[in-house]
């Protein structure tokens, strides 16, 4: 045996790597190249269905109805990986950091939210935010909070559940990556004066909260300039506090790759997402999800579930592959690697 | 359950028909006139087997079986809707009259609450039948549209009815005789359940009119569930517009998508949805809701303040069907379990812990007599006045099918 895979040195990558490609080829390829295969369809369940690419020339009519759809996923999808983003690097940080003995344990408790179903989860989601829970009562205290002020059946509902439900897939390559962070490169930085960094934090934090917050502040009709401003006052608050140059010029390029895989991690499952908009959302947030599922369910529409299926994931690899080349592919293997 | 609390719930125009309450639901189908009541005069009770088969897939299965001695097999598959089969009060797994049917056949029912949605389910079992393949499933409990279409198809089997007795002969008259299984061998109606308005008069005031879901009053502004299902949604629009959901045509569709659209624009519209509306009502998130009679009771067994009412304009009705899905594995004994629940003592056990309306005759006079006040209820035994104000959807063609969901999806945000 030995020597036999000393004379033949493929056959030891080729037998690791034949389960993984396999899987891959039943589960993956053979699904996909059925729905593409689908996708070229036309007709209806009880008449049959025949060839035709009439899914993919209709595409202005296609573009002009389903655009908005498509965009509010990429926006919902979006908004939702950078307050992952935002909410687990702190996280991640100080796990990686000041966890000390009880690494193990917030590690777990990070995870252990996914020992429930997801489903069960977002229907938590729905108690918490509904209109008579506790939550809202606060909320409904405070001044200036119109009284038909709601949270469930809203985006924020919809954005804080995937948010939520994804915020592990964020925190653990970022711990990863922030866990390989040699600290005595931290230290040497402090040698050559990196001290903390209060003015350039708070400008820094009040740029990148303000950004952020008016965005989102557009993006959902909500008061933009009061909205940015708070995120901008955030941001600087944060920023003067915890951010040092040590931190700005070492801890965080080097935790990059984590951010990135994370972004991938969180940004895909989420754009396809229906559950979320489902069961959180009103008739104006359904993600293009809930349109595929509509029309592979409801309507029996198979070609052109098929053919929206494909067209989200041609973009979503798209997106991925201008992402990639911005960021660079090293980073994403290395961080793959790292993982 | 107290059914003190369910029984003394205020009802609008309590009038009852004791005891032949059901009659009352013949009324308003002759009132309605399916096409296939006019064809097949209420009443008649011709043998289905003798009559020839007209529609495609319908094999001659009495005569292969008669052939062949049969018993009931050691297992049967149920696929049926949640809270749908009266249970055990000590243990929620325990179906009592699934338990008497195992006691007298031996068969082991393995009852699944699978069917959340009639479309979804669908989903599941059509590559399956496409393919020609056993589904699993022994019997099937779905919606009328949606068992008309699986007809429609060829994938169910037709009732060899000689198996069939209990069914052949207590039937409700009315429930014979529709225009998508004309000879009643192909389904057996479960339950019937009415469409109307649920809300909480505490926070609307009282309501009798449909055109409080297209109000934008302040009271119920936002805080209003709409039906997922499209029939149900369409059909409140279309009597509400004064349209005839027994004929929905393409213009119907589209006036009623633009009475919704708009009422969605006017953001009184929370949400589109399914059975959860109960929750909304129950937890407050929402005051006024689309909702089915069955599930009402049980939201009024928690919070007796809500209210359920067939408005002015109308409700809708409809029944939930026994399918046996093509090339099941235990016909037999699937034609022997759907006969079992044609028994009235049987039935009844059924309709007195789902509360929905029972298509077996002699079930009323039962309940009449362990359950008085339940035999009252107008929800379960609607009144002659309700059911002359109840509306079955009429049948669609594929392409009209498929142009109302697409219309439908538009609405709920999903096209």
């Amino acid at each position: 045996m030995g020597t036999l895979l000393k004379r033949h040195r493929w056959i030891a990558p080729v037998a690791l790597l034949t389960p993984g490609i396999l899987w891959l080829l039943v589960f993956y390829l053979y699904p996909a190249v059925q729905m593409f295969q689908t996708s070229l369809w036309s007709g209806s369940l009880e008449k049959g269905f025949e060839f035709s690419f009439s899914n993919y020339t209709n595409y202005t009519e296609g573009l002009a109805e389903y655009a908005p759809i498509y965009l509010r996923s990429i926006m919902y999808a979006g908004a939702a990986t950078v307050l992952t983003a935002l909410f687990a690097y702190p996280l991640a940080y100080t796990i990686a950091f000041k966890g000390g003995r009880f690494k193990n344990l917030l590690l777990f408790l990070v995870v252990a939210p996914f020992f429930t179903s997801f489903l069960l989860r977002t229907i938590s989601w729905k108690i918490l935010l509904s209109d008579e829970s506790p939550i809202l009562q606060v909320i409904h205290m405070v001044p200036f909070v119109s009284e038909d002020f709601r949270l469930l059946a809203t985006p924020i509902a919809v954005i804080s559940g995937i948010t939520y439900g994804f915020l592990p897939f964020m925190t653990l390559p970022v711990y990863v990556a922030l866990e390989k962070v040699d600290f005595r490169l931290v230290e040497a930085a402090r040698d050559l004066y990196a001290g903390p960094w209060r003015p350039g934090g708070a400008i820094a934090g009040f740029i990148v909260g303000g950004g952020l917050a008016t965005v989102l502040g557009i993006a959902f009709g909500w008061e933009w300039f009061l909205t940015g401003l708070a995120g901008a006052v955030a941001g600087a608050v944060i920023g003067w506090l915890f951010i040092s140059e040590s931190f700005i010029r070492v801890t965080f390029p080097l935790s990059l790759p984590g951010v990135f895989a994370g972004s991938l991690l969180t940004f895909i499952p989420a754009i396809g997402d229906y559950v979320n908009a489902e069961m959180l959302g009103n008739p104006d947030t359904m993600m293009i999800g809930n349109v595929i599922q509509n029309k592979f369910l409801a309507q029996n529409d198979y070609p052109a579930a098929a053919a929206l299926s494909f067209m989200l994931m041609a973009g979503v690899l798209v997106v991925i592959a201008v992402y990639a080349r911005m960021l660079g592919t090293e980073e994403l293997s290395a961080s793959a690697g790292r993982l | 359950m107290d059914r003190e609390t369910l029984t003394t719930t205020p009802i609008t125009r309590r009038r009852l028909l004791a005891g032949g309450a059901l009659t009352g639901v013949a009324v308003f189908l002759a009132a309605c006139g399916t096409k296939g009541t006019a064809a097949t005069p209420a009443g008649s009770e011709a043998p289905a087997a003798s009559a020839t088969s007209a529609a495609p897939g319908a094999s001659a299965a009495p005569v292969e079986s008669a052939a062949v001695a049969q018993s009931p097999s050691a297992e049967v598959n149920w696929a049926n809707w949640t809270y749908y089969m009266d249970v055990d009060e000590n243990d929620p797994n325990v179906f009592p009259s699934l338990v008497k049917f195992t006691d007298n056949y031996g068969t082991k029912v393995n009852y699944s609450e699978v069917v959340n949605d009639n479309e979804e389910f669908f989903g599941t079992i059509q590559p399956a039948l496409q393919g020609g393949a056993d589904t699993g499933w022994d019997i099937v409990t779905l919606t009328d549209w949606m068992a008309a279409k699986l007809i429609r198809l060829g994938w169910v089997e037709t009732f060899d009815v000689a198996n069939m007795p209990n069914f052949t002969a207590n039937l409700v008259d009315t429930y014979r005789g529709v225009d998508w299984d004309p000879e009643g061998n192909r389904h057996a109606p479960w339950q019937s359940g009415m469409t109307g308005l649920g809300y909480d008069p505490a926070k609307t005031g009282e309501l009798t009119s449909l055109a409080a879901f297209f109000t934008p009053d302040d009271r119920w502004k936002g805080k209003v569930d709409f039906l997922s299902e499209m029939r149900d949604a369409i059909g409140l629009t279309m009597l509400k517009l004064g349209l005839d959901p027994a004929k929905p045509t393409r213009e119907d569709c589209d006036k009623a998508v633009a009475e919704l659209m708009a009422a969605r624009d006017a953001k009184i519209v929370r949400a589109f949805k399914g059975n959860e509306y109960a929750e909304d009502l129950k937890s407050g998130n929402v005051v006024l809701a689309m909702a089915w009679s069955g599930d009402m009771i049980q939201v009024l067994a928690e919070k007796p303040t809500m209210k359920f009412t067939i408005a002015d304009e109308g409700g809708m009705i409809w029944t939930d069907n026994s399918l046996i899905p093509k090339g099941a594995a235990h016909k037999y004994t699937a034609e022997l379990l759907m006969d079992w629940y044609y028994q009235p003592e049987i039935a009844a056990l059924v309709t007195a812990y789902v509360n929905y309306i029972c298509p077996v005759k002699g079930t009323a006079e039962i309940l009449k007599a362990a359950d008085p006040e339940m035999a009252n209820n107008p929800l379960i035994f609607p009144s002659a006045d309700i059911a002359a104000r109840l509306h079955i959807f009429g049948g669609l063609t594929e392409e009209d099918e498929s142009y109302f969901n697409q219309q439908f999806a538009k609405v709920t945000g999903k096209g």
